[in-house]
């Protein structure tokens, strides 16, 4: 029973920042009661705000499609929070689709999400953490990407409702636990303006080479 | 099941087919009067179908129903009647002798016997009553002998005019038209001067020519061949077709004539079914379209008025001093009026964006720049595609050569392939880092190019 879609107001975008990815932990000892054998770790993957808030003002559910040999590869999260618990052996790319609330008219938004449950060599964008629980460290492997759902020219209800939910913001400064913030932007767009920086300079460079070039040759 | 239906299965004649049906029904039923209820117990009672057995019992016998004479027979009386010769006839009357008298009894067909009074005149009364007629030419071959003669065998034979001719004996050739002209001319003028007041008198009037007339079609008629009247009746059947094809065309003409919306309408249409006048009607309706044309091409000003109703809507909501905005886009719109169809489209739409981008501010207007940015929130004062859709789609992609270029140039650089933060000022920065680094691909790829030729030339020198 779709409501009537309602005027979408035009030029108009609102963003929501959203963070997706998984942990991951190798198991030890205690293991789920149904887990198979050949399983050796215990993953979770999520749908969250940037500092693990509450998505569901404005989603309504999320599905993650596991690979096909997981019984019921299709699990629907009707509720936050929007995370799965699996335990499994291998990696692979979890299509994650999100559902937005009846009140937005929105199509449902389709991506995938690498698994990841072995760490990097080198940390790039996925954490890892050192934690020192008991005599024997666990590392836990995380993945965890941020990304801004854009609702471009939102009807005038989802707007309100958009606007009445501030909770999911950006946090403005960085923290051990959750990365994402402001800051970080900032530290971004520093990285990126000196690095348009230096490719101008560079640039600039080359020009002057073929200009020689071409006038020599 | 009835027993009519097992007569109707063993393919019997039904004895007594002309019975009504309601004799069929079961003699019990019949026999019982049937109770008067009504409402629910009628309804029930009606439930119950008709007890009929299965085969109907026919009383009586089947023989033909005794004579039951309780009158006693007429009388019948053979009679004898009058008859104008000597011989005496007689005829079965009913009644009895008694009853029908003893003397014969005129006969019942003697009143349709009966005589033709032709006129009969001596030679002087003929000269007399023919006066100067008689050098008519018809009648200068005529002795009254011959006339007499004529007159006495009409007597004779009751105007039967082929007996007449058939028995006529004259040493002149004449034709039986002959006789009838001469006939009735002479009764005429008998008669005008016996009675010139009699009202039957213009029924004497006899036209030969008519007469022959007559004759030569009826004998035309009559001699055609097999083939003249196959031919006749197929164009008969041909005029038929016609006929209705003509009707049908009418019929039709007049519905479209009452569909096409044009003020005539309301007339005969009459006037129209000849091809000129349909000639007419057409150039009246092709001047008429053109008009409606026209005003369909001033249809498209429609919306603009809407879309103007729309802004001046939108102005009183944001109360806002925008009056010289507002007269602005009226000039334009005067403007645009004098514009081609194209630039007037475009200056619409251009109007439009405007009047959404400036509703979408006015939607912001109580969000700080901080607030907005915080909230996500971007006015882009042109049109977006709708819909929703992750940020990081929006991160241009190469084809996987490029991309493994564009990625060592970016790891040259110590940047990583993919921002972490993926909001909106970074895309922006991604992108324009992108450009430059596609840019200076470029560049050092004609730079190449352009060395290596020159090693080559330098080589074949």
């Amino acid at each position: 029973m779709a409501p009537v879609p309602a005027k979408r107001i035009k030029t108009l975008s609102v963003s929501r920042p959203i963070i997706y990815g998984n942990t991951a932990k190798k198991m030890t000892g205690v293991r789920p009661p149904n887990a198979p054998v050949e399983h050796t770790h215990m993953w979770t993957i999520y749908v969250k705000g940037p500092q693990g808030e509450d998505l569901s003002t404005f989603i309504k559910r999320v599905v993650f499609k596991l690979h096909d040999t997981y019984p019921n590869p299709t699990r629907s999260v009707e509720t936050p929070p929007f995370e799965l618990t699996e335990t499994g052996w291998g990696e692979f790319e979890i299509n994650i689709k999100i559902h937005f609330i009846d009140e937005a008219n929105e199509k449902m938004l389709n991506f995938y999400h690498h698994l990841r449950l072995h760490p990097y060599k080198q940390g790039e964008n996925p954490v890892v953490k050192k934690e020192s629980s008991g005599e024997e460290p666990i590392t836990e492997v995380e993945s965890v990407f941020y990304d801004e759902i854009v609702f471009n020219e939102p009807n005038e209800d989802f707007f309100k409702i958009l606007m009445n939910s501030t909770e999911s913001v950006l946090p403005s400064n960085k923290i051990e636990s959750q990365p994402f913030s402001r800051q970080l932007e900032q530290e971004d767009v520093d990285r990126l303006s000196i690095g348009i920086r230096k490719l101008d300079k560079e640039i600039e460079e080359m020009k002057e080479k073929l200009t020689e070039e071409i006038a020599s040759g | 099941m009835s027993s009519s239906d097992i007569f109707d299965v063993l393919n019997i004649q039904q004895p007594k087919s002309s019975s009504p049906p309601s004799t069929s029904t079961t003699p019990g039923a019949s026999r019982l009067p049937k109770p008067q209820m009504t409402g629910m117990q009628r309804e029930l009672y009606n439930l119950l179908g008709d007890n009929s057995p299965s085969l109907t019992v026919q009383k009586g016998s089947k023989f033909k129903d005794k004579l039951n004479a309780l009158s006693k027979p007429s009388p019948w009386t053979l009679a004898e009647f009058e008859t104008a010769s000597s011989v005496k006839l007689r005829h079965w009357v009913k009644g009895s002798k008694e009853l029908i008298e003893e003397q014969p009894q005129p006969r019942t067909f003697d009143k349709f016997n009966t005589k033709l009074s032709i006129p009969t005149f001596s030679q002087e009364e003929y000269e007399d009553f023919m006066g100067d007629e008689k050098e008519q030419v018809a009648l200068k071959e005529w002795t009254f002998d011959e006339i007499d003669n004529l007159f006495n065998s009409c007597r004779k034979y009751d105007l039967r005019w082929f007996v007449i001719y058939d028995r006529y004996e004259s040493s002149k050739q004449r034709s039986l038209e002959d006789l009838k002209e001469l006939f009735y001319l002479v009764c005429e003028r008998y008669f005008i001067k016996q009675e010139p007041e009699n009202p039957l008198l213009p029924s004497l009037k006899f036209s030969k020519g008519r007469e022959l007339e007559r004759k030569n079609y009826l004998a035309r008629l009559l001699s055609r061949t097999a083939a003249e009247i196959a031919e006749e009746e197929a164009l008969i059947i041909e005029s038929k077709k016609y006929e209705m094809a003509a009707k049908k065309t009418l019929s039709e003409r007049e519905a479209i004539l009452r569909l096409l919306d044009s003020p005539n309408s309301e007339k005969p249409v009459v006037q129209y079914l000849s091809s000129q006048g349909l000639t007419q009607l057409y150039n009246s309706l092709l001047v008429d379209k053109s008009r409606k044309r026209k005003h369909d091409a001033n249809a498209p000003e429609n919306p603009w008025m809407k879309q103007q109703h729309h802004f001046a809507q939108q102005r009183q909501q944001m109360q806002q001093a925008q009056d010289g905005k507002k007269e602005a886009a009226a000039n334009l719109a005067t403007q645009a009026n004098k514009k081609t169809k194209k630039q007037r489209q475009e200056m619409q739409n251009a109007m439009k964006r405007k009047a959404d981008s400036e509703y979408a501010e006015h939607l912001l207007q109580n969000f700080t720049p901080e607030e907005r940015s915080l909230l996500g929130v971007q006015a882009h004062g042109e049109k977006l595609t709708p819909g929703v859709f992750l940020r990081s789609s929006k991160l241009p992609v190469f084809k996987p050569a490029v991309q493994n270029k564009v990625n060592a140039m970016l790891q040259e650089l110590g940047l990583p392939s993919r921002p972490a933060m993926l909001t909106a000022a970074i895309v922006q920065k991604q992108e324009d880092l992108l450009k430059r680094v596609m840019t200076l691909l470029d560049i050092k790829k004609q730079l190449d190019k352009h060395e290596a030729e020159k090693s080559a030339t330098n080589e074949i020198s």
